[in-house]
């Protein structure tokens, strides 16, 4: 990103001014930088007292479920651990997941979708075929298939097989932005003084392409986070993490989805909430990008 | 190119596709650290017994020939025995087949017509109350987390108004009943498929809506739209004969695309309301290291993704004669 033309400066801060105009992107970052806090803040219960510890802690007065008091915001769950050290924890591993596997498959897709395009021929159809199978398959199931191939999945194989599985979509965005760049003055004329197909995919068409991977990031962020809690409430997270998700299968597989609403609310509603404001931010980037959905949206 | 000539290109294409997912498991299975067939081996097996079982599971013939007789077994439908079910795969599955096809078919095709229905209205009354009500709605449900949306209506139409089951499929005392009529036993499905059905169709209406009113209002601004108005024609003509045809092509590719979006989410309101489906079978095969049963069960869902892509394929070519001569 650092290959970013320095006049690349204006047009950040032009699509700034109107993404602001947004209000749907406005909320969408408030929701987000709340859930940051908690990210943020997921240190602190732990340092306060050690019955905190969203994973370890048990509180030794209590070893079941328990309704909000003043001692757990908002209660514990079957082990007698607080639930909202738990949420503030899943907040982090949220982030984390989301933000590091949408970062690899959009890396993964640009790479993959400038070689399609720009080679064109045998490479660009077998990428392209291939990206259309992957395409089809329900990527959580088949993630499920090799969580049981490589039992117990840690946290990072998680987020890197999302990746894998989560490129196409950009590629062929990435190819079809490619196809209509390489045939440009500016590339001709770095051929014409000798640039190599290196220099001229990173440091010709890469910083062209780069702003449209990233639109599609936000929406990759959705899919890693949501995927990655459906496969914890399936029982295939990762064990030694806290996530949302694992906090739903611990009230569902515990029994207490009926017997503990406190419980089963506040994970629900973040993932719920998280993806949403992802989402909101998403559709406030597509209406810098295309101006005809902006004045829609402005009525 | 003719109709016939693309359907039949779509089916090549498709089968091809579906040969390297078939021959990806494959090799996925024989890859993987954990050998899939030591289930069958117990520690006080002697060298010998364990060399024969070998022999029975062909894993002493070298790997092209395992290969071979894989892709055999499965044209003749021999997808091995389940290990938790002591039966052979293709028995355990068949009856699935259809249950996730009654849950699946009926959600999507029901969500793509009311988000159809509704984007059309929203896209009509741009910047009105009810356009905002329905975007903002839309773009709440269909970003909630399916498992949990599932618990909650179980939590809340289930057991605090005991309106609906709490899971799955049919009440077994009114099926093996002989005295009850058929209508009675249908009617006993459709109640406890209400709920599933109604997480499927909130998640997904929403998708459709937003492109329906996002084309539409593209579509309203097309020159053909203002020779129609020009003509003189009514407004619901307008909409029903000129915008909403034109309009409805790319939500038809989209229920394409998002088909296997639709599939994970089918799996887990499967599991969440433990509808006897092919998802829920999937699951449960995975937590169990059923082999046999998962990768029958994942590839039976491969197929159905892929025929039901190629269906909307076929719809689009017809209601769209411009993608058959490209």
């Amino acid at each position: 990103m650092n290959e970013l033309p320095k006049e690349g400066k204006g047009p950040i801060k032009e699509a700034w001014e109107l993404f602001k105009e947004s209000s749907l992107g406005k909320i969408g970052l408030l929701i987000l930088c709340l859930f940051a806090l908690m990210a943020l803040f997921s240190f602190v219960p732990p340092l306060i007292d050690p019955m905190y510890h969203p994973m370890k802690g048990v509180d030794p007065s209590i070893s079941v479920s328990s309704p909000p008091s003043l001692r757990h915001w908002l209660g514990t769950d079957f082990m007698g651990r607080d639930i909202l050290s738990q949420l503030l924890a899943g907040a982090r591993v949220a982030f984390l997941v989301g933000i590091s596997s949408a970062f690899m498959s959009i890396i993964l897709g640009t790479f993959l979708g400038m070689i399609a395009g720009y080679w064109g021929r045998v490479i660009d159809t077998i990428l392209m075929r291939l990206a259309d199978i992957i395409m089809v398959l329900p990527t959580l199931l088949v993630i499920l298939v090799l969580a049981a191939l490589f039992k117990g999945l840690s946290i990072w194989s998680i987020v890197i097989i999302i990746a894998i599985f989560r490129w196409p979509g950009v590629s062929r965005v990435i190819r079809a932005q490619t196809l209509s760049l390489k045939n440009r003055p500016f590339v001709e004329a770095a051929k014409a003084v000798g640039a190599g197909h290196m220099r001229i995919l990173f440091r010709h068409l890469l910083p062209n392409v780069v702003p449209l991977a990233f639109l599609y990031m936000t929406f990759r962020v959705t899919s890693a986070i949501v995927i990655e809690a459906a496969l914890a409430f399936l029982g295939f997270g990762d064990p030694t993490t806290v996530s949302w998700g694992m906090m739903l299968q611990w009230v569902w597989k515990t029994g207490h989805m009926f017997k503990a609403p406190y419980w089963l609310l506040p994970p629900g509603i973040c993932i719920s909430l998280i993806t949403l404001s992802f989402y909101m931010i998403g559709r406030a980037m597509e209406q810098v990008l295309d101006p005809r959905l902006r004045r829609d949206w402005e009525g | 190119m003719s109709l016939w000539r693309f359907v039949l290109r779509r089916i090549f294409q498709v089968g091809i596709s579906f040969f390297i997912i078939l021959s990806l498991l494959f090799f996925l299975l024989r890859l993987s650290p954990g050998d899939p067939y030591s289930k069958y081996i117990d520690s006080d097996m002697t060298a010998q017994e364990i060399e024969l079982i070998r022999t029975q599971m062909g894993l002493d013939k070298p790997l092209w020939w395992q290969y071979l007789i894989y892709l055999a077994n499965f044209v003749k439908g021999d997808m091995g025995i389940s290990f938790y079910y002591g039966k052979p795969v293709g028995e355990v599955i068949r009856g699935k087949v259809l249950n996730t096809i009654l849950l699946f078919t009926t959600s999507v095709i029901f969500s793509a017509l009311v988000g159809i229905f509704l984007g059309r209205i929203a896209a009509w009354r741009h910047g009105s109350f009810v356009d905002s009500f329905l975007t903002f709605s839309s773009l709440v449900t269909h970003t909630l987390f399916l498992p949990w949306l599932g618990l909650l209506l179980i939590w809340l139409f289930g057991y605090k108004f005991e309106l609906f089951p709490l899971s799955s499929m049919y009440t077994p005392e009114i099926w093996i009943d002989p005295e009850i009529s058929f209508i009675r036993k249908l009617f006993d499905v459709l109640h406890h498929m209400f709920l599933p059905f109604l997480t499927l169709f909130l998640l997904h209406f929403g998708s459709y809506l937003l492109l329906m009113r996002n084309t539409m209002i593209g579509v309203l601004r097309e020159d053909y739209i203002l020779t129609a108005k020009a003509k003189g024609l009514k407004d619901k003509d307008i909409i029903n004969k000129h915008a909403v045809p034109n309009a409805s092509l790319p939500v038809i590719t989209s229920v394409g695309l998002s088909l296997a979006f639709s599939i994970n989410g089918g799996a887990l309101t499967e599991t969440v309301f433990s509808w006897p489906g092919l998802g829920r079978e999937l699951v449960v095969a995975v937590s169990q290291n059923d082999y046999p049963l998962a990768q029958a069960a994942f590839l039976l869902i491969a197929i159905v993704v892929l025929v039901a892509n190629v269906l909307v394929d076929l719809l689009y070519a017809y209601l769209d004669p411009r993608i058959r001569y490209e």
